[in-house]
């Protein structure tokens, strides 16, 4: 029973993470109907610059998020504007192809600088713990959750407290009308891109601290980010908050409770079900194609 | 933590049109014996790129290593040695690819082996084809041998599933006062890991010591806290794991997170890494690991001192930083050297009925290889004392006691 | 608009003289590393082909067609296995079996998957995929799990081996190929296309949408896995995560898409150019990391400079010289048929 308690705990903890950076995908979504499918590759490209500053000045990851955001907000912004805003037709399809060689492209150039072996990020805290309920909490985990948290509100904020957060979701609604009612659609896609992107490093850090990674690892995270978003229904920011905690949390219960060879498979499973009863996601609007 | 070989995506558009032209040259395939004297090529696929990549160009400084001594003895049997070696990117298609083209393109004398079981099958069946002799360093999973293939050779000590047999004889081996009453297992799903932990948990199960937990994880798996929480649970006395190096050490640093120390803790891979595997614990972590080895840089046997001094002026770095990759790898170039004065050949033919009688004496130790290339020998068990590798048991190999209970992790 | 009948016949020319080379490629050409570099490639031309008939006729983009492609190498090992049938010819008359019981599959997860559009559905099909590469892994009693599935190995020489596939995989391709064609001047045909262009508007008009969108991916995946598995067997061994592989599904769509969504000899091209590149590339220049951001450049500039494609980018300039000089300068010949087969509808 504690085994089953400790899962959801961790479920909770990892699944913030998975949130922050599926949000920053379904945002994307939400104001430019483009999947991005470099968004894995973006991650881990923010969990390796914040392990070049590691490496180089033994500068704290977590600490590192005032560079490297800044910096990922700015190439998210230029890679919007280069390969994203001169897609005009069939964007969709197009859009997955174009994010894809972006994920390549980040892929091979890590590769080159940082090689394929395996890296995690470190800190002189990462082996400290606390005990609760009979077991230990690594302080890692929970920083990183806090820091979600943090963030997220930050994005939530952002979008329902301030006049660009309405220009997002009036994007988001409706594109035409938006530009109708004088919202500067392309500026805000520059910078909801940027804002995506930023995330993806917040995440990425988060990630590198727990996980090991490698410039391929980008491949296992889009597919799980993008099943993540589609179940809490695209461009939606609430549901793919639930979407990744609830999935986390299934995941690694199943690993508990049958086998973590199994665990995954859950995950899929679950999609697979809330499609059959819901084609739209759990907080999806049904989309009209071809927008 | 094996990850799909995406890299072989490796088209580039305008350079399409010239490929066919360019692989049209004629060809019939090289099975004679070489002249005397001549020059010949060993072909190789390794990783340079993928998954395998560390373990691949380790594989390159051994074979590299092994045709330098060679061709400074005079080549082999006379013949100058130059190798060759093209990238599969960890792919079973291109290492496919790879050794058709090796033995028909490049017309190479001889090939040897790549990293890993899940290549060596694929590569093995390409080379039988061609009636190449494939002596390989790292494909040892009972799969490579089940095929059946006469021209294959595994040269390691042992077959990869009993890695661990030492290990549970030292186990069954204590007073029944000191002995394990539970054994812990969690092994990755991958023809290396699984075969040795299962090997392990029958011959202890056989002998009495309770099985507490047994899981299997994917190989994709990155975040190893919620495993180890599966293994602390369990409470067992000893902790047997089948993991690869970046789960051994992410296994030490979650066990350490949730301050749990077992009586006995074997991984089948990663402390055999040398200082690598030191710096990413830390050295004061590494006390009392445990780790199945076939060859260690102190080790007695012929010519090992030797290579380890010549392998530090080629490469640097220090005996414990040498990967077993590469001493494996020298051994696939002594042996060959050796079958090859035996049948007083280099034809291929000659050299697989020379490789399956007798024993061949390598840095690794001797060995003998039987009708699909499956080595005879036992593997032995090494322990991390005082920051080095120790070979503990089986007695007649052991330079040191094994420490048991393994000191608690420093933390 | 129909061609002159000249241009008709300079075409059936070339499809012959095609078909030509292609039956008597490993006559000319004895090297093995040849033939088998056109045995992949010849298998990635069956592939797309059969790719586009869900993907670019009706639109609908799936990542996941790796699953089908190993799945039949998978159901083909296991029949072959069961059924206790020796390596040599005598397999390749069930290889049909294998594309029934991707059929099956197909029926299930087309179903399921059929029920989204769009961006979502492009989702769906890397999650089935992954899905049906986990059952290969975890069903360890039937599939080996991670030790993989040997096949029977044929007792050919090194130097005739790779003949036998190269005909089963010409044999699929021209299947592919054939049904495409036919599918494309099908009624069947023409409610795939009316789906692509608004697929509202098409349900409104009486095409059975549902029905055909799914008999579209079913012939796709059917095809995909018969291919799949006459690969099993050439590669005689397979492994779950190189037999479903990503790669192979994103392959097949950046072929497509680079020889021309829609059309039916644009997979054809894309699959010749990009496959031979790639395997001569990797055995060349595998070494270095930095060809991936090369290729990624490269491809970037395709997408960005030809986003339908050579043959209807190509064939569009042609027209557009051939109205020049017919009419005058003069946009008309813009709309006619090679547009609607681009698949580019305004957004």
């Amino acid at each position: 029973m504690t085994l089953i308690l400790e899962a959801v705990v961790f479920g909770v903890l990892t699944g913030g993470v998975y949130a922050l950076m599926a949000s920053g995908l379904t945002l994307i979504f939400g104001v430019m109907r483009i999947i991005n499918v470099g968004h894995g590759a973006l991650v881990i490209l923010g969990a390796y610059l914040s392990f070049a500053l590691l490496r180089s000045a033994h500068i704290d990851p977590f600490l590192s998020l005032i560079v490297t955001m800044p910096a990922m907000f700015a190439l998210g912004v230029v890679l919007q504007l280069v390969f994203i805003r001169p897609l005009k037709e069939d964007r969709e399809a197009l859009s997955v192809l174009v994010t894809y060689a972006l994920a390549l492209g980040i892929e091979g150039l890590l590769g080159f600088l940082f090689s394929d072996n395996l890296v995690q990020l470190t800190a002189w805290y990462e082996t400290a713990s606390f005990a609760v309920f009979g077991f230990h909490i690594a302080y890692v985990y929970v920083f990183g959750f806090a820091l979600c948290i943090a963030i997220l509100a930050g994005i939530f904020l952002m979008l329902y407290r301030t006049t660009f957060g309405s220009a997002v979701r009036a994007t988001m609604l409706n594109r035409t009308a938006a530009q109708l009612v004088g919202v500067n659609v392309d500026r805000v896609s520059a910078i909801a891109f940027g804002i995506g992107v930023s995330t993806a490093a917040a995440g990425g850090v988060i990630f590198g601290m727990t996980n090991a990674f490698n410039p391929g690892s980008h491949y296992d995270l889009i597919s799980r980010l993008l099943t993540i978003i589609v179940l809490g229904g695209l461009g939606s920011l609430r549901g793919a908050v639930i979407a990744a905690v609830g999935m986390l949390i299934i995941e690694d219960v199943t690993a508990v409770v049958i086998s973590p060879v199994w665990a995954s498979f859950a995950f899929f499973l679950l999609l697979v079900i809330v499609l059959v009863v819901r084609p739209q996601g759990l907080y999806g609007i049904r989309v009209r194609e071809r927008i | 933590m094996r990850k799909p070989a995406f890299l072989a995506v490796t088209g580039i558009v305008s350079l399409g049109s010239l490929t066919l032209a360019a692989c049209g040259s004629n060809s019939s395939v090289n099975s004679g014996s070489p002249q005397a004297g001549t020059p010949i090529t060993i072909g190789v696929s390794v990783s340079l790129t993928g998954d395998f990549s560390g373990d691949g160009k380790a594989l390159v400084q051994g074979y590299d290593l092994w045709a330098q001594d060679e061709n400074a003895k005079g080549g082999l049997l006379g013949h100058h040695v130059t190798m060759k070696y093209v990238d599969d990117a960890s792919s079973t298609t291109q290492v496919v690819t790879n050794y058709q083209n090796l033995i028909t393109q490049d017309k190479v004398a001889l090939v040897f082996g790549p990293f890993s079981s899940l290549l060596t099958i694929p590569a093995s069946t390409v080379t039988n084809r061609f009636g190449y002799a494939f002596p390989e360093p790292a494909g040892g999973g009972p799969s490579v041998f089940t095929r059946g293939i006469h021209s294959l050779f595994f040269v390691q000590p042992a077959p990869v599933e009993d890695n661990l047999v030492s290990f549970t004889q030292w186990v069954l081996s204590l007073p029944a006062g000191q002995r394990p009453a539970t054994a812990a297992y969690s092994t990755e799903d991958d023809p290396f890991t699984q075969p040795q932990i299962d090997k392990a948990k029958a011959l202890l199960e056989a002998g009495g010591v309770r099985t507490a937990s047994y899981k299997v994880y994917p190989a994709e798996t990155t975040d190893f806290t919620p495993l180890a929480q599966q293994v602390i649970a369990a409470n067992a006395d000893v902790v047997i794991l089948g993991t690869q190096e970046p789960d051994a050490v992410a296994f030490i640093k979650a066990f350490q997170q949730q301050h749990y120390n077992p009586k006995a803790l074997v991984e089948t891979a990663g402390p055999d890494q040398g200082s690598d595997f030191a710096t990413k614990v830390g050295s004061a972590n590494t006390e009392g690991v445990m780790v199945p080895a076939g060859w260690w840089s102190s080790a007695k046997t012929p010519f090992n001192a030797t290579f380890v001094s010549e392998f530090i002026a080629k490469y640097g770095g220090t005996p414990g930083g040498i990967a077993s990759d590469a001493a494996e790898a020298y051994s696939v170039g002594q042996v060959v050297d050796q079958a090859a004065k035996k049948a007083n050949s280099i034809t291929n033919a000659a050299l697989i009925a020379a490789l399956h009688t007798g024993t061949y004496q390598t840095i690794q130790g001797p060995m003998a290889f039987d009708s699909v290339g499956k080595p005879s020998g036992a593997s032995f068990l090494v322990q991390w004392q005082n920051g080095l590798t120790v070979p503990v048991y089986p007695p007649s190999a052991a330079v040191a006691q094994p420490e048991y209970p393994k000191p608690a992790f420093s933390g | 608009m129909r061609s002159p009948s000249w241009i008709r016949a300079a075409k059936w020319a070339a499809l012959l003289l095609v078909l030509a080379v292609a039956l008597l490629f490993p006559a000319f050409e004895s090297d093995p590393a040849t033939v088998n570099i056109a045995v992949f490639t010849v298998m990635y031309v069956g592939l797309a082909t059969a790719w586009n008939i869900m993907g670019g006729y009706t639109g609908y983009v799936s990542l996941g067609h790796a699953a089908f492609f190993g799945f039949g190498a998978y159901a083909f090992g296991l029949v072959l296995a069961h059924l206790g049938i020796q390596a040599g010819y005598e397999p390749f008359l069930f290889v049909p079996i294998a594309g029934v019981l991707t059929v099956v599959l197909a029926l299930v997860i087309g179903w399921i998957a059929l029920r989204t559009r769009a961006a979502t559905f492009v989702i769906v099909t890397i999650a089935m995929m992954f899905m049906v590469q986990l059952l290969a892994e975890n069903l360890v009693g039937l599939t080996g799990g991670g030790s993989g599935l040997s096949f029977p190995v044929p007792p050919w020489s090194g130097d005739f081996f790779d003949t036998p596939f190269y005909y089963a995989m010409l044999v699929m391709a021209i299947v592919s190929l054939l049904l495409s064609w036919w599918i494309r001047r099908s009624k069947f045909g023409l409610g795939l296309l009316a789906i692509r262009d608004d697929e509202d508007k098409a349900l409104a008009v009486g095409v059975p949408a549902h029905a055909y969108k799914l008999t579209a991916f079913v012939i796709s995946a059917g095809l995909v896995g018969m291919i799949g598995a006459v690969y099993g067997y050439y590669v005689t061994y397979i492994y779950p995560q190189y037999a479903i592989d990503p790669l192979v599904g994103i392959s097949l769509v950046l072929m497509v898409f680079l020889g021309g969504l829609g059309t039916l000899w644009g997979p054809v091209l894309g699959a010749v150019i990009l496959e031979p590149a790639q395997l001569w590339l990797a055995y060349n220049f595998g070494a270095s990391l930095l060809y991936l951001v090369f290729y990624a450049a490269v491809f970037l500039v395709v997408i960005l400079l030809l986003p339908r494609g050579i043959i209807p980018s190509v064939g569009d300039l042609l027209k557009r010289i051939a109205a020049r000089r017919a009419v005058g300068p003069s946009d008309t010949a813009s709309t006619s048929d090679t547009h609607a087969v681009a698949g580019v509808q305004s957004p």
